[in-house]
């Protein structure tokens, strides 16, 4: 399903548990979890706190999030090799994640971009996307 | 005896068990070693796990300890007991494995380990394969022989500066060589995590009797055991600066200990520990 048709409401109405759960699993105060605040470079967040967050939003929501989802969202219906090459976003890999991403300030971006440094984008607010594709997948399913 | 499968293993012989979903097993805790602290009981539930998890996926990757959130410890084990374990796998896959479980002992919860989450790393990188594959076939058909465990020396702690009352800071100095490396890993030695939080626990102790033990009639014991988060290995002789703080509680006599371990200035684990008084 498109990102574009996530709406500010939807976001807005998760948000504040995902915040708390982010805050949780961060150890950190729920006031500091703004919606665009980068999780790595805001947040000190490491690799095992992404894992920690995706755990608790599981159970908190109720949804399963199969690892590296966010990257397969990203990507879509569009060929893997179209859209990375040897771990580095191709143009078209690129214009998509920023399409997903579009709550992403244009120049925090790399070009070229390694799939590596993807999740140095992740905020709060491309977490409340997650769980709402996820929602939307399991409402789809049932 | 070789230590590998002895020195730090706690599945005796798996009793039950369906590849990926659950399973039950026993241990039995021998009867000459000095104790067998409540971290080496949550140890043997993890280690239950990971074999359930390591069958599902034929021993392609091991899971580490890396998320706990809660750890309710309902009792001590005595050398001597015999412990019945149990897991049930919420999730497990070639990235990580999602469980729950705990152990008994003569049908009474010793311990209770709720959403527990372990990556999964290359096995190669820690163990042979071929030699945990034939390990888990022993396991599950005669079992392993009793008594092969015997006893781990925790290394001591020195104090550092603290708050009275508030806080403390303590240096735990990881040994260079111990038996326990040889098993936990063979191929990568790693200090296991499960005595990382002994250390730790025994540090927010101290503290929590300095600061609420004269406030209750009975003494103060770890009740539970929050947001385990283990970020990186600790590898043999690294020194590990531990750090406690209270924090708020649910009352005068139970109180809250933030724990940290730092290695270099860096963070290596996190976790909270509640502490109240006990049965009496």
């Amino acid at each position: 399903m498109a990102n574009t048709e996530i709406t500010k409401e939807e976001i807005q109405a998760v948000f504040p548990k995902v915040a708390e759960t982010m805050a949780d699993a961060l150890g950190c105060d729920v006031e500091d979890v703004k919606l665009d605040v980068s999780l790595i470079e805001g947040l000190d967040a490491e690799s095992i706190d992404f894992l920690d967050m995706v755990f608790r939003l599981e159970r908190a929501f109720k949804i399963k999030i199969p690892r590296g989802k966010i990257i397969e969202n990203a990507r879509g219906d569009m060929p893997e090799a179209e859209f990375e090459q040897k771990g580095v976003l191709t143009e078209a890999g690129l214009a998509q994640l920023r399409t997903y991403l579009s709550e992403i300030p244009a120049e925090r971006f790399g070009n070229p971009m390694k799939v590596a440094d993807i999740p140095r984008l992740f905020t709060p607010e491309t977490f409340c996307k997650l769980v709402i594709h996820a929602q939307r997948e399991a409402q789809a399913a049932a | 005896m070789s230590d590998h499968f002895a020195a730090f293993s706690f599945v005796d012989r798996i009793t039950a068990f369906e590849p990926g979903v659950r399973g039950r097993a026993r241990f039995a805790v021998p009867g000459g070693i000095g104790a067998f602290p409540a971290c080496l009981v949550a140890e043997a539930v993890g280690q239950l796990a990971a074999w359930i998890a390591m069958a599902r996926i034929d021993f392609r990757g091991r899971p580490v300890a890396a998320l706990a959130t809660e750890t309710i410890f309902h009792g001590d084990v005595a050398p001597g007991s015999s412990l019945e374990l149990e897991v049930e796998i919420e999730s497990c896959d070639e990235d990580a494995v999602a469980y729950g479980g705990g152990a008994y002992v003569d049908g009474a919860r010793v311990i209770e380990l709720k959403d527990c989450l372990g990556p999964m790393l290359p096995v190669q990188e820690f163990d042979a394969p071929e030699a945990l594959r034939e390990r888990f076939g022993l396991l599950c058909a005669a079992g392993a022989p009793g008594g092969r465990f015997r006893g781990v020396s925790v290394p001591s702690l020195i104090e550092l500066d603290g708050v009275a009352g508030q806080s403390a800071r303590a240096l735990l100095q990881v040994p260079q060589s111990a038996p326990f490396f040889a098993d936990h890993f063979p191929r990568r030695p790693v200090f296991p995590a499960t005595l990382l939080l002994d250390s730790q626990i025994r540090l927010a102790m101290d503290l929590a009797r300095t600061a609420i033990g004269r406030v209750t009639t009975t003494p103060l014991v770890p009740r539970r055991m929050t947001h385990v988060k283990m970020r990186s290995f600790i590898a043999p002789g690294q020194a590990v600066e531990l750090g406690a703080e209270l924090v708020a509680g649910d009352g005068v006599a139970a109180r809250t200990v933030r724990l940290s371990a730092t290695c270099d200035g860096r963070v290596v684990a996190t976790a909270r520990l509640d502490v109240g008084a006990g049965a009496g």
